[in-house]
């Protein structure tokens, strides 16, 4: 078994990038590798929870629910998502909050690293 | 060095692309960068699809696009998420997100 | 003992989005990753800047005064204090008609000893080519 790191730094709402990690964390999965998940930057917004599902926009809560009960850690950049206004009670539950060096750390661990950056 | 380099905008050129070297070099055409695999400028393809690289481009992303199998070009194979999990850990040492 | 390195490659211009800063900012947090790694390990990080990314590397950035913001010109020479090789691609430097004048090529004013380096492209290709993990900014 290997580990995929991917860093997201995109955001939610509007994006379609957060739509490809998470199919892409799914997909490592089901062949049984190990997957961290970084949000950062606006790629925090995928992490706070309460968000309402319109067809128009991508909703991915109840996906990314499913692949952290699946093993898949998901964390988010405190900063980021403080400055963004939502808070640890705010948070997904079962999703992490840490600080940057999280992300490295898990690229020190990690086989592969896909560092997605912002727009 | 064996690099995937995931390309995610459509663009005749990329500069950053253009200057990369590896001695095993993947291009994986994603999101709009999926039309570099089939849009046809004024006749002609995409530079990007010249470049001495393996070129792949996201089945699920032509789709969504409206772009089928016989829009892309021959140069170009086709994957989905599954292939990219395997071309990730299977085929190349380090990827990038462009 | 372990010792990953792991490149931070910045191709986008500053300041209209958040992308150059958060490379930077990443890469200064190698500097407590050790928190959560065994003895022994740890990342070296290396910072280089391409294409329109050289353009975070001018000096003379004001984005405290005019936003209230800290500057790229700051977290740069935060990188230099913090010991991060930094590297700026000569070609792009010659494309856009800077002068290592008009860089941020030090940061002796915050006590760093550490200097940017002009380099060639090959040169950060190289970086790339010996690091564990490369990540694009």
């Amino acid at each position: 078994m290997s580990k995929l790191t991917i860093g997201c730094f995109s955001s939610l709402v509007g994006s379609m990038t957060t739509d490809f990690v998470v199919k892409l964390a799914e997909a490592a999965r089901k062949k049984g590798h190990d997957v961290d998940i970084w949000l950062s930057g606006n790629g925090t917004m995928l992490s706070k929870k309460g968000q309402r599902s319109f067809k128009d926009y991508s909703s991915l809560e109840k996906t990314i629910k499913d692949l952290v009960t699946g093993g898949v850690n998901v964390v988010a950049c405190e900063a980021c998502a403080e400055a963004r206004g939502f808070h640890k009670e705010d948070l997904i539950d079962g999703f992490g909050r840490k600080s940057m060096d999280w992300y490295l750390a898990s690229c020190f661990s990690a086989d592969r690293v896909l560092q997605i950056g912002g727009e | 060095m064996k690099l995937g380099v995931f390309v995610s905008q459509y663009s005749r050129e990329n500069d950053t692309l253009s200057r990369l070297k590896a001695e095993k070099l993947g291009v994986i055409l994603v999101q709009n960068g999926v039309y570099n695999a089939a849009l046809k400028e004024d006749g002609k393809s995409s530079p990007i699809l010249d470049k001495d690289a393996t070129i792949y481009a996201l089945s699920e992303d032509l789709q969504s696009r409206g772009l089928g199998v016989g829009n892309v070009d021959s140069k170009v194979k086709i994957v989905d998420y599954d292939g990219l999990v395997d071309l990730i850990f299977n085929e190349y040492e380090k990827i990038i997100w462009l | 003992m372990a010792i990953k390195k792991v490149a931070f490659v910045v191709d986008k211009l500053p300041y209209k989005t958040e992308t150059s800063r958060l490379a930077l900012t990443h890469a200064i947090s190698s500097q407590t990753v050790e928190i959560h790694l065994e003895d022994g390990e740890n990342i070296t990080p290396v910072l280089a800047f391409i294409g329109e990314g050289v353009l975070n590397c001018i000096k003379g950035q004001k984005a405290s005064d005019m936003y209230g913001i800290t500057s790229l010109e700051s977290h740069i020479k935060n990188a230099l204090l913090t010991d991060i090789r930094t590297l700026i691609c000569a070609e792009d430097v010659k494309r856009f008609g800077l002068s290592n004048d008009a860089l941020i090529m030090d940061a002796e004013d915050i006590g760093a000893d550490m200097v940017s380096e002009i380099v060639p492209f090959d040169e950060i290709m190289e970086e790339m080519n010996t690091a564990d993990h490369i990540l694009f900014f």
